[in-house]
């Protein structure tokens, strides 16, 4: 069957970029953070257990899992398979232990692909900021999701 | 862990190579938080040749990548961003390198930036490739 010239994305969906989410508090644990350290093997004295100082990538911490798995009010479905294919992650000062944070996601694109490895897909990139109660940015995320369907068949929302 | 200074790097200096081997166990307790047991690790799907495995996740290497740069800059420099494109998924128990050269070192704001070319290579090649930012002292 030929894929349908019409576009996948709605207006629905196009209006959903830009917008932020509620906000998420989240926290990076002195446990939390000492176990991705161990898992790592990361000996770098900076991160001991008694600096209070959780690693950059520490991060992985907060993110959601899956990360193109936040409610489709955030972040939409619009074809049912999803694979992360880019990542960014940005720091802008150390993560403290116990610190609390609040996290907001929003889409910041979407766009459509003909072609290409997962055939007609959707490539979704969400940011995440995280931020202190004060309104200070300690670090940021953006991913991109490429939404496809791996019968062929059609939309999911 | 040595200290890195801004004046000594080079563009096209190449970041001394790191072997990781991501074992099932590592990629199951990557993701395993305080009061929630290690989730069930995602699987390859079965390819052609009748191979699966488990996948090593997406942020377990760009974790190790994090860890990298930061370790190679020394305790007073600073990761700012790490950028990749996962160009294919790597099933655990297969050793990953990770490399990285410098490709560009600039003043910004009163900062010492460089710029350095990230990736984790398979045994055919590339699985992750990426760019990482940091900030090193200057000496003096």
């Amino acid at each position: 069957m030929e894929a349908s010239d019409e576009s996948l994305i709605t207006d629905a969906h196009r209006a959903r970029i830009g917008v932020l989410s509620e906000p998420f508090p989240c926290v990076i644990s002195a446990v939390d953070a000492q176990h991705v350290r161990d898992v790592l093997l990361d000996a770098d004295p900076r991160y001991a257990d008694d600096t209070g100082t959780a690693a950059p990538y520490a991060l992985s911490i907060l993110e959601p899992r899956p990360i193109g798995g936040l409610p489709p009010h955030i972040i939409p479905r619009i074809l049912p398979g999803g694979v992360l294919t880019q990542s960014e992650w940005t720091w802008h000062r150390d993560f403290k232990y116990g610190e609390p944070l609040i996290a907001r996601h929003q889409v910041v694109d979407i766009r459509e692909r003909l072609g290409g490895r997962f055939g007609r897909s959707v490539l979704v990139i969400a940011k995440t900021e995280y931020r202190t109660s004060a309104g200070e940015l300690v670090a940021e995320t953006a991913h991109t999701v490429t939404q496809f369907d791996p019968s062929g068949r059609g939309t999911q929302e | 862990m040595s200290q890195r200074y801004f004046e000594d790097v080079s563009v096209g200096d190449e970041l001394e190579p790191v072997e990781k081997i991501p074992t099932d166990e590592v990629a199951t307790q990557f993701f395993a938080r305080e009061g929630e047991p290690a989730s069930t690790p995602e699987r390859l799907p079965v390819s052609r040749e009748g191979f699966s495995g488990v996948l090593v996740p997406g942020l377990l290497k760009v974790s190790w990548l994090t860890q990298y740069v930061s370790d190679w800059a020394g305790p007073a420099g600073r990761v700012r961003t790490v950028r990749v494109a996962y160009r294919r998924p790597d099933a655990t128990n297969a050793p990953l390198v990770l490399t990285g050269n410098v490709v560009a070192k600039r003043e910004e704001d009163g900062r010492h930036v460089v710029e350095i070319e990230v990736a984790t290579m398979a045994e055919d090649g590339p699985s992750v490739r990426g760019a990482a930012q940091v900030e090193l002292p200057a000496r003096g």
